[in-house]
């Protein structure tokens, strides 16, 4: 029987609603300080997963 | 990003304003510009470079004189001259205009480091514009320094892309580019914020919520050191493999060595490969068993339920001539088939009760008659397993056989290579047999971490389900439950995306690699990246896979291979369904502007480099002098040609230097001499 390959999409698929909007979140935040290899982001974070879950 | 226009201002050699259109179109994306040795067509690659990120190339020398020296002469001492580049572009749906500048006062005739200044506006699909606050910043997020290699550069150095010892940042920077480093970098960072929120559920959460916590910090922390020794590890193994290639390498050029050396590369592949084979049959053994080896024992049990069956067919009890059924729906219906009555305790209908005794069931009958159908195959299938067995058995056979005597010849050939009579072998075999050692005690090393962390991160998982069903009744406690748990998903979600993303951009990028260096090249050696990234090139000689040393050419067909096959992922993997999101039509389109982009190519790969260049990029500038570009370049990309330049190059000598450029049928001025001052002009013919 062929194996099934996980994909990114059956990753997301699997999310609840708030674990997706903080995983898109997140990598927004990242993707923004790409530049700045010393970047402390643990601030910015803290305030996406608030947000997320007040 | 694409560009539309460059604007230069007394940027070295070219003198007073000039701007060049590179507005292009999917079907037309390349812009080829010309110019003679010392025109400026470094200087202009560098104007992209500096306009981006104020710096130059390490080969453009004299670098602090950005003004055009004869503007620099004509001006008094305390005169101020401005130096500027004007980039406007699109990127992700936006306008952008940037323009880096600096002015210098002139203190002496030397001219002394500009600071320059960058400012960007940006113009949103509404029309407003509105000026960046901070300018350097979008700009590396739109295209970070590091990535910009791939895509401004000077095609005589491409090559160092895919030397030894440039993996660490081209690999890096590959990351970046295919949405990888966002994902490491979020997986570091998240465990710090975790770390903020469990914090507050040990204050507020109780003593049983402490204790659970500060057991699974402790078990995060142990984590920690063993990824990090695994890092370290790692970095050592790479080490050592590169160093035994390298000594495997001196052992296949010598001359004695080399058959020996590469006899003993075929067999260990062999022996590789039986062993994959053995391992292979030992699996279909244990299936086969685990499926299957219950019908080994069957023997009897089939011979005993045929003698059964044929025993009871022969005494007439099946089929069973008289149905239970039958006899209960007399009873029930009270009147015999005689037509007696049946009513309940009279003789007639004790008599016909006394039948229910003996009459058979139905469903007796079926399962009897099922099993006596199945005896049959049973038999069968046992003599199948039987023969599977012995064909696997025979296979082990074979295979072992095949093992031990690889082990044998790959021991001898050893030998041979240890033989003190050939001169700096047996050196050469001392070092790979050491290193061989250490790169084992580091695999095993490895190896054991991996299996410490599977058991940590079990116990987490175990420790995180505890910690959920702890009774917490603080509300910012159970508050910060919540974020810890829902941070760890999304943290197990992204370990999980950076796995599949990692695999997949790898495959794909060796595909797509593989793919155009075969269209370009004339000989059969074959590119592939590693699981660690690292590129390289193989050739097939008597079967066994060999390193190419490369030649200048060849490393520069490579790059110039590799940069058209990232290009092209880079876009491709943007439009796919990913966790970022939806994003912009353009995303991960970026512009190649290459100098010297044939360098020392022949023309024939000139040609299929340029065709596989104009096919992938989704925008192309193109700087090359005649002698580079004419022929086989022009024709191959002037179909996609939108605009077609040439840097003039106006030279103070007195005697006639001056030069034509033919395009199309049409002469168009190179050099010109005699002017008033050294500088180059750039002029757009089409």
């Amino acid at each position: 029987m062929p194996s099934v390959v996980r994909t990114e999409t059956d990753v997301l698929e699997e999310l609840t609603v708030e674990e997706r909007a903080l995983l898109k979140r997140v990598l927004e935040i990242e993707r923004a300080r790409l530049h700045v290899t010393a970047a402390d982001l643990t601030d910015d974070l803290l305030a996406a997963v608030k947000e997320v879950l007040p | 990003m694409k560009i539309n226009s460059i604007t230069l201002l007394n940027f070295r050699q070219f003198l007073g304003e000039q701007t060049f259109v590179l507005r292009s179109d999917p079907l037309r994306p390349v812009s080829l510009i010309f110019g003679a040795n010392g025109a400026g067509k470094t200087t202009l690659l560098n104007a992209f470079t500096w306009a981006l990120y104020g710096s130059m190339s390490e080969d453009v020398e004299e670098q602090h004189r950005m003004v055009t020296d004869s503007v620099w002469r004509e001006l008094p001492i305390g005169g101020t001259a401005e130096v500027a580049v004007e980039l406007t572009f699109d990127h992700e749906g936006r306008e952008y205009r940037l323009v880096r500048q600096a002015e210098s006062r002139k203190e002496s005739d030397e001219q002394q480091r500009a600071i320059p200044e960058v400012q960007l506006w940006e113009t949103k699909p509404d029309g407003s514009s509105e000026e960046v606050g901070a300018p350097q910043e979008r700009i590396y997020t739109i295209l970070p320094q590091g990535v910009s290699r791939f895509f401004f550069f000077n095609g005589e150095r491409i090559e160092k892309l895919v030397q030894k010892g440039a993996y660490g940042e081209v690999q890096q920077d590959i990351k970046v580019l295919l949405d990888l480093e966002q994902v490491e970098r979020a997986l570091d960072h998240l465990p710090k914020v975790d770390r903020r929120l469990t914090a507050d559920l040990k204050k507020y959460g109780g003593q049983k919520a402490n204790e659970i916590q500060t057991a699974i910090d402790d078990l995060r922390e142990s984590e920690t050191t063993q990824k990090e020794e695994q890092k370290v590890l790692e970095a050592d193994l790479a080490t050592l493999n590169e160093e035994r290639e390298a000594v495997n390498e001196l052992l296949r050029q010598h001359a004695t060595a080399a058959p020996i050396q590469r006899e003993r590369e075929a067999s260990i592949q062999d022996l590789t490969d039986a062993r994959a084979a053995r391992q292979q049959a030992l699996s279909d053994r244990s299936a086969l068993i685990s499926s299957r080896g219950f019908i080994a024992f069957t023997d009897d049990l089939a011979k005993t339920t045929a003698e059964m069956a044929t025993a009871l067919y022969e005494r007439g009890t099946l089929p069973a001539p008289l149905k239970r059924e039958f006899v209960d729906q007399l009873l029930e219906e009270g009147r015999c088939i005689c037509g007696a009555s049946l009513a309940e305790h009279t003789e007639p209908w004790d008599h016909v009760l006394e039948w229910r005794q003996r009459a058979g069931l139905q469903a007796v009958e079926t399962a009897w008659q099922q099993l006596r159908g199945q005896v049959s195959p049973i038999i069968g299938a046992r003599k199948e397993l039987h023969e599977s067995l012995q064909a696997i058995l025979k296979r082990l056979s074979t295979d072992a056989d095949r093992v031990g005597r690889l082990e044998e010849r790959i021991s001898e050939l050893d030998g041979l290579l240890k033989d003190p009579r050939m001169e700096g072998v047996e050196e050469l075999e001392s070092k790979r047999i050491d290193l061989d050692g250490r790169i084992g005690v580091k695999q095993q090393r490895i190896g054991s971490i991996k299996t410490a962390l599977e058991q940590v991160q079990k116990e987490i998982a175990q420790k995180t389900t505890e910690r959920s069903r702890a009774a917490v009744t603080d509300e910012l406690a159970a508050k910060a439950r919540a974020r810890s748990d829902l941070v760890q998903s999304v943290r197990r979600a992204l370990e999980e995306i950076l796995a599949i993303r990692s695999e997949d951009m790898r495959q794909r990028l060796d595909a797509e690699l593989k793919d155009v260096f075969s269209k370009i090249t004339i000989k059969r050696y074959i590119p592939r990246l590693s699981t660690t990234f690292e590129l390289a090139l193989f050739q097939t000689i008597d079967g066994v896979e060999l390193a190419v040393p490369k030649s200048t050419g060849e490393n520069q067909i490579l790059s110039l291979s590799f940069v058209a096959a990232v290009s092209k992922l880079a876009r491709e993997i943007r439009k796919e369904h990913r966790a970022e999101g939806t994003l912009a039509e353009d995303a991960g389109t970026y512009p190649i502007v290459m100098d010297a982009a044939f360098g020392s190519l022949d023309q024939n790969y000139q040609r299929e480099v340029s065709r596989a260049l104009a096919q992938m990029a989704p925008q192309l500038v193109v700087l090359v002098s005649k002698s580079q570009g004419l022929g086989q370049v022009v024709r191959e990309l002037m179909p996609y040609v939108s605009h077609l330049g040439v840097v003039v190059t106006h030279t103070t000598v007195e005697h006639d230097v001056s030069d034509d450029i033919e395009l199309e049928g049409v002469a168009h001025p190179y050099i010109r001499s005699a002017a008033e001052a050294d500088h180059s002009e750039l002029k757009v013919i089409a």
